[in-house]
């Protein structure tokens, strides 16, 4: 079955994310993308993360495609203009992918080439609304195509941004410009995030909570205090630093499976997205302590 | 008005290194308000040229110096100067560099400045740039904030995730366009349709370059 025919389904859906190396070495990442081969629904797979030159994201979706998995390709529109994104969308059609995240993209002052010229030809919002048109058998200037697209387009959202009202405005314009799925920033409030499904739930779209595995104190509080969107309660935090450095990992391991776990059964939302960030082989593990496996 | 800065004066001494008479052209427009070409620049650096050896034939500030005509008939009363100099030294924004150039077809032409952005002064010597000159104002879209010059990914729908309590992703000096123009839009009580409305990817072709603009003849051909 296909990503969108499970989210179709009403089964509660796992996604995780795989980081394309830098460099041609990819053994580790096959290796990753291996343990989850059957365990997940779909994976993800960057895109320039925090705009940091990687291996395309487009050549890695098509590894996983060979290996058996149901890739997302996650775009942004920080390095391509409109004529670059219709292209590779195109080639990931012909290519076999199906499924495609639009993402505006970290500026370059955040990565390795600070230098680089950014693009943001179009935005988020846009791309969607591109990928609607490719759809329909259209490029964005009205051009007929030879052959259409079958993408299943979502986006992204940060329910615990600062402000949020502006976010939320972002958010509805997702929605009307097509977007059919979205995956959260990280969440760990999830008290907080029942607010947010409240809210979400008057929209025809499916949502995963962002599940990013902490692996420190240290870790959550840089996120608190560097990474928007972001708010790690000091509970978590607590139980991290008591769990002393060597077990911190195991700590966040089972607070990730705890979220999971409590989403599924109460029926919050209707799946989770795994971020290991780094720790990639620790994602089944989470999803056995989640009950997943 | 342009915002220009003053170049490193090694730098622009390596470039005239081999010039030994020059003449400074300013303005006094942009570049004065900016302090890098009014009367008290262009005075200093004939200071400073002189204390480097070299010869400094005349002086001017034009009045306007990207208006080309007007700068070329200011500066007839200076012709002897200006057959003297090896070299003009351009004391204003790009344009007015340019301006030179285009007056004089024989001399080589240096600009002693950077030309940096369309900016509004604040306060005295502080500038901000809010327009990027891109051809096609949306600004009637926005609340009057230019998200195109103000936001750094120039995002026409909204903040990024990348907003953080209300400062910019890029810069926690920057206030989030898109957290201003959504203030904004709320205090003018325009929230409802602004929030509905997807503003279209914008239309570059209306900044493609060199861009010119004749307004006379369009009057004279509806004559
Ligand atoms: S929309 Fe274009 S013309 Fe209008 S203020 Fe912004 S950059 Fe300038
Ligand atoms: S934080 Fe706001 S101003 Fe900065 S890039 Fe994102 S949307 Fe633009």
């Amino acid at each position: 079955m296909s990503f969108r025919d499970i989210l179709d389904s009403g089964k509660f859906v796992v996604t995780a994310e795989i980081g394309p190396p830098k460099g041609t070495n990819i053994k580790e990442m096959l290796h990753h993308a291996e343990m989850l081969k059957g365990k997940i629904d779909a994976v993800n797979v960057t895109d320039n993360q925090s705009a940091v030159m990687r291996i395309c994201s487009l050549a890695v979706c098509k590894l996983m495609l060979e290996m058996g998995h149901e890739p997302i390709l996650q775009m942004t529109c920080r390095d391509r203009n409109r004529i670059g994104l219709q292209s590779d969308l195109l080639g990931a059609s012909v290519l076999g992918i199906k499924n495609v995240l639009c993402m505006t993209g970290d500026h370059p002052n955040a990565g390795d080439h600070k230098q680089a010229k950014a693009v943001y030809d179009v935005e988020s919002v846009q791309l969607l609304g591109i990928v609607n048109s490719l759809n329909i058998g259209r490029d964005m200037s009205g051009n007929e195509l030879k052959g259409s697209t079958d993408f299943f387009q979502g986006a992204v959202v940060t329910p615990e941004a600062n402000p949020l009202e502006p976010q939320l405005m972002k958010f509805e314009k997702k929605v009307r410009a097509g977007a059919r799925f979205f995956q959260t920033q990280a969440i760990y409030d999830i008290e907080k995030f029942k607010d947010f499904m409240k809210y979400a739930r008057k929209f025809p779209v499916k949502i995963l909570a962002g599940i990013v595995l902490l692996k420190s104190a240290g870790m959550a509080n840089y996120m608190n205090n560097f990474v928007p969107g972001i708010r790690v309660p000091q509970v978590l935090i607590d139980e991290l630093k008591s769990a002393g450095k060597e077990k911190a990992l195991d700590a966040g391991i089972n607070i990730a499976a705890k979220h999971i776990r409590q989403l599924r059964e109460e029926k919050i939302c209707d799946g989770v997205h795994i971020m290991a960030i780094g720790a990639e082989a620790m994602v089944p593990e989470i999803m056995k302590r989640a009950g997943l496996l | 008005m342009i915002i220009t800065k003053k170049r490193d004066f090694q730098e622009l001494m390596k470039n005239i290194e081999n010039y030994n008479r020059f003449f400074l052209l300013g303005c006094s427009e942009c570049a004065a308000l900016c302090s890098t070409g009014g009367e008290k620049e262009l005075d200093e650096m004939k200071v400073a040229l002189e204390a480097e050896g070299k010869e400094v034939t005349g002086t001017f500030v034009a009045k306007t110096g990207c208006q080309v005509l007007g700068t070329k008939v200011e500066l007839k009363p200076f012709k002897d100067a200006l057959t003297e100099t090896d070299c003009i030294l351009v004391l204003s924004c790009g344009a007015g560099t340019q301006t030179a150039v285009e007056l004089f077809e024989d001399k080589p032409v240096y600009p002693t400045n950077d030309t940096l952005f369309l900016g509004n002064m604040t306060r005295l010597q502080m500038f901000d740039e809010r327009c990027s000159l891109c051809g096609k104002c949306i600004l009637d879209k926005t609340g009057g904030i230019c998200p195109i010059t103000a936001c750094p990914k120039g995002l026409l729908n909204g903040p990024c995730g990348g907003c953080k309590d209300g400062y910019c992703e890029v810069s926690p000096d920057i206030k989030c366009a898109w957290v201003r123009i959504y203030e904004r839009m709320k205090r003018l009580d325009k929230l409802q349709e602004f929030c509905e409305t997807i503003i279209e990817a914008k239309d570059w072709a209306a900044h493609a370059r060199p861009m010119n603009l004749n307004v006379r003849k369009k009057e004279e051909v509806k004559k």
